[in-house]
């Protein structure tokens, strides 16, 4: 009862989200008047009646509420409209492109996983140690420095000082890589996956470190490793799992704004991802593409909200949906 | 156990130390916080002193009449021109004020909207504080940065023609007000909690026993004792305030007119192979202020928190 | 309480000899056990009294050698069934811990972890030690939650710690102890985070698997009501030493240490009237320990000791014999002084 409630609670919260941000964008470029005006504005020869015809086509005429319908209708049935500038179907772009963007961040957030449990562990178990103290600072540090930067930092040393990667796009142009597509393709994630794992197992090592110190602290893991397990099993079969708990917000964070964030990394290595599509319909104004990019990346982020809260449920005996 | 440990006890002070004082005992012990509260002041300094510290002009560009534009460092250009033909060092001390300018503009706006909304939710509660909180939510899940870049965009559009187009560095405040429109709910939560914890302290019903104004229990007796924990939040805010304000400038979404870091990055990124230093010097410039609010912040939170950790 | 005579020949299963515990604080060295001395007899139950921050809790981790960070065993010697425990190799210990000595814990809302259900946390432990498959295991258990007293056992253990009230999940807490069949049971304040009717129901529950299991039990706590009830011998702890120890009747009958005294007369007796004129005059003792950071040259107590001297002030007393099995560390009832 409780728990139904709180699933139809939440789901209704997730679709005002929805409906809130794509209501702020449609309004916000509404607000510019029509965009295609704007854009064939300094075209020679564009006549009154080929504009309105152009808009027709693109559904751009009508009221700013039969307009918002309109596309709200047509997008519940998985139509997003075609877009203005590449005059393709935007459903098929943002799958074709958010593919190439998944393919960086989801090995980026996995590594950083594995990696902020090793540093975690290492440094919470020697706390007071110099090794501590390490970690802590490099996670300090590299939780402060800015993603694009270390992307940056990356290129300039292994792309143009050293030579041995690739500096921007997912596939080589000319030739590929012992010609073959699957390695070429690996061989260009590789930094930009650095990127986001470095940035991502800085922030991920800070929370997880603090979280795990405190949970040593408490009485059941002296109790477990009183009981005589050993403790390997203390900290990773007991401690690490309730350390989780508090980190498991930040994580769902994360995997939700793996979109959000990608503007920033795919412009650093000009990949061919969603985030570099948005970053292009807004500069165009090309309305479709805009509002479907952010419908994606919106939609991602309440996934991961609501996958955050299942996570708790089944981590976590004491917490109950409702 | 901590029992065991009480320091010997001095002589009784005439003033027991308040709050903010102890915090300043605990905080000046911390290595961390007083490196960043180092590099914070070093920040501000630059700011302030930036037209006695700068070599050249800021807008002086007549390095590329002489060819000199992309130059590596040299006594003249200590860090090199770059693709403009700006001397990176001026370029890099003047963008001090504007990153400041950013951090303490946005984490104003979002103090005072996340101190008033939570506030409220916490001292009235019930229905309110529902509704409130829900709100803090909405924008607590919202893809912030995407929704800012389009705005910025937009909004840019939209002013063209209105007597706002005349409004000096304009993109500059939209950037700096949208920041604080969406960095307010962290803010919020924070207030609600301690409005919440703090109404029900002692000293503030004897306050209302002894008939202070609501205006008084409020603002000196809530206020001023929810401040230490918010403060925390307003360090990190402006680290990330300026964090935010270089990323939406990197991608060509910025104030052309400011003299920013993340400008700085957009315009001479393409020519990261020939002139790595126009990248470089604002990339640390950017780094050591995040950095130091950071640090600031993580020395506040031992300062005012002692217990959340050891 | 039953007390099973100890003969003064066989040696004590647990003897502590000169533990030395410190905290090394950014502020310095902190001497939270500094030299203490106690022994366990076999069947027998010892009660280490103390006032919070005496040293009690930790002197017992130390025990098992699990004092957390930045604490450190500095010194000393663990002598249980004739080895040094201190001086074990780690992967030893672990077959010592839970199997041989076991610990029930002061919180036992805190004591056990809240995301494994009881039956997977006992379990593990008992797999561990080898003493029951992962099959047999939930049998072996159910029959000691039902030993310790909980009814529909099957039903316990597939609930969560948060599932169970505050004398349920100690005596989980004690079904935990007992698992391996220990030698001996470290018991940190069994009783003082519950409520005061389950309190005695649990002192009586360890007594009684005391009596029927025949182990040795070291009990610690603040409240001589506790050890009155419980202890066949008692050591006392003030600031990190040990001001006194012998059998219970000793203690009670002619304590001798000043401290000893003082805490004894500020238990609430029955036999005794505490009003004069109306105003309550239960004898408190005057004063608070002191920081062990930098701990005052001499006897520890004797900023609060009525029959402090000059002498009491600058050095530390020895332990010296003033009876059968009962030693004191005073200079007043003729301790040795150890310049400090």
């Amino acid at each position: 009862m409780g728990t139904l409630r709180y699933i139809l609670r939440r789901l209704f919260f997730c679709a005002c989200l929805v409906v809130g941000v794509s209501l702020i964008l449609f309004a916000l470029i509404n607000a510019i008047g029509n965009p295609i005006e704007i854009l064939l504005a300094e075209r020679p020869g564009m006549t009154d009646e080929i504009v309105a015809e152009i808009s027709r086509y693109y559904g751009l005429d009508g009221s700013v509420t039969d307009r918002y319908l309109t596309w709200a209708g047509a997008m519940l049935q998985g139509d997003f409209g075609t877009s203005i500038i590449y005059n393709q179907p935007v459903g098929g772009m943002l799958v074709t492109f958010g593919l190439e963007t998944l393919k960086i961040q989801v090995p980026g957030i996995l590594i950083a996983l594995l990696a902020s449990v090793g540093a975690s562990v290492l440094a919470a178990t020697r706390q007071y140690s110099r090794v501590d103290f390490g970690v802590i600072s490099a996670a300090m540090l590299g939780h402060s420095l800015p993603g694009f930067f270390v992307g940056i930092l990356l290129i300039l040393v292994f792309a143009y000082w050293l030579g041995i990667l690739p500096s921007y796009g997912a596939y080589s142009t000319r030739s590929m890589l012992m010609d073959s597509e699957i390695i070429d393709g690996l061989w260009h994630m590789v930094l930009p996956v650095s990127m986001l794992a470095f940035f991502n197992t800085a922030t991920l090592t800070l929370l997880l470190r603090a979280s795990l110190v405190d949970t040593l602290r408490q009485d059941y893991i002296t109790a477990a490793r009183a009981a005589g397990l050993p403790e390997r099993r203390v900290v990773l079969g007991h401690a690490l799992r309730n350390a989780f708990i508090p980190v498991l917000t930040y994580l769902g964070i994360l995997f939700g704004l793996m979109l959000g964030t990608a503007p920033v990394t795919e412009t650093v290595f000009t990949w061919p991802g969603l985030g570099a599509l948005y970053i292009m319909a807004i500069q165009q104004l090309d309305y479709p593409l805009i509002m479907g990019t952010t419908m994606v990346i919106t939609v991602m982020l309440v996934a991961a909200t609501l996958l955050t809260d299942i996570a708790y449920v089944l981590i976590d005996p004491r917490i109950r949906l409702g | 156990m901590d029992a065991a440990i009480p320091a010997p006890l001095p002589a009784p002070p005439v003033k027991p130390p308040g709050i903010w004082r102890q915090g300043w005992y605990r905080f000046r012990r911390n290595r961390g916080g007083m490196v960043g509260l180092g590099l914070v002041l070093l920040v501000v300094l630059v700011a302030l002193a930036c037209p006695f510290l700068a070599p050249h002009d800021p807008g002086d560009q007549s390095a590329m009449l002489r060819g000199g534009a992309r130059a590596a460092p040299s006594w003249l250009h200590p860090l090199g021109t770059d693709r403009m033909g700006y001397d990176v060092l001026s370029r890099v001390l003047y963008g001090a004020p504007t990153a400041l300018a950013v951090g303490l503009g946005a984490m104003a706006i979002a103090s005072l909207v996340g101190i008033v909304i939570g506030g409220i939710a916490g001292y009235v509660g019930g229905l309110l504080d529902e509704v409130l909180m829900r709100f803090a939510e909405f924008f607590l899940v919202i893809p912030v940065f995407v929704v800012i870049l389009a705005v910025v965009r937009l909004f840019g559009i939209i002013v063209v023609g209105t007597p706002l187009e005349k409004v000096p560095h304009l993109n500059l405040l939209t950037i700096i007000a949208l920041l604080g429109l969406f960095g307010w709910p962290p803010i919020a939560r924070m207030a609600r909690a301690e409005f919440l914890r703090l109404k029900q302290a002692e000293f503030v019903e004897a306050a209302i026993c002894i008939g202070a104004t609501k205006r008084d229990i409020l603002l000196r007796h809530i206020l001023p004792n929810a401040l230490p924990s918010l403060i925390v939040l307003v360090a990190l805010g402006i680290g990330g305030a300026v964090l935010a304000e270089a990323m939406v400038s990197f991608l060509g979404f910025g104030d052309p007119k400011a003299i920013s870091w993340g400008q700085m990055l957009y315009f001479n990124y393409e020519a990261l192979k020939v002139a790595p230093w126009g990248s470089l010097a604002p990339g640390v410039a950017i780094f050591l202020t995040v950095l130091g609010f950071n640090l600031l912040a993580d020395g506040l939170t031992d300062a005012f928190n002692p217990r959340l950790r050891q | 309480m039953p007390s099973i005579p100890v003969s003064a020949s066989s040696p004590p299963l647990l003897r502590a000899e000169g533990l030395v515990v410190h905290f090394h604080t950014r502020d310095g060295v902190v001497r939270a056990v500094d030299g203490v001395d106690f022994e366990v007899g076999r069947g027998e139950t010892l009660g280490i009294v103390g006032e919070s921050g005496s040293g009690k809790t930790i002197s017992s981790l130390a025990l098992l050698r699990l004092v957390p960070p930045p604490a450190r065993i500095e010194a000393g010697r663990v002598l249980f069934e004739g080895e040094d425990l201190l001086a074990l190799p780690e992967t030893a210990m672990t077959r010592v811990r839970g199997r041989r000595i076991s610990m029930i814990f002061q919180n036992p809302a805190t004591s056990l972890n809240p995301i494994l259900s009881v039956g997977a946390q006992l379990s593990e432990i008992l797999v561990w030690h080898g003493m029951a498959t992962k099959r047999e295991a939930p049998e072996r258990i159910a029959e000691l939650l039902r030993l310790v007293g909980l009814t529909d056992p099957a039903a316990r253990l597939r609930q969560y710690p948060h599932e169970l009230s505050g004398g349920m999940r100690q005596r989980v807490g004690i079904a935990r102890a007992l698992l391996c069949d220990p030698s001996l049971v470290l018991a940190d304040e069994p009783t003082t985070a519950l409520d005061v009717t389950i309190q005695a129901q649990i002192l009586d529950l360890l007594a009684e698997l005391r009596a029927r299991l025949g182990m040795s039990m070291v009990l610690v706590t603040h409240d001589m009501g506790v050890v009155a009830r419980m202890a066949d011998r008692i050591t006392v702890m003030y600031a990190g030493r040990v001001c006194e120890s012998g059998s219970a009747r000793t203690i009670f009958h002619s304590p001798q240490h000043p401290y000893t005294r003082a805490l004894l007369d500020s238990m609430p007796r029955l036999d005794r009237s505490y009003r004069s004129g109306g105003r309550q005059l239960l004898p408190a003792i005057a004063g608070r320990p002191p920081g062990l950071l930098n701990p005052p040259a001499g006897c520890r107590f004797a900023a609060r000791c009525p029959e402090a001297t000059a002498e009491c002030r600058r050095v530390l007393p020895v332990q010296v014999a003033v009876g059968p099995d009962h030693m004191v560390a005073c200079l007043r009832r003729g301790s040795q002084g150890m310049a400090a």
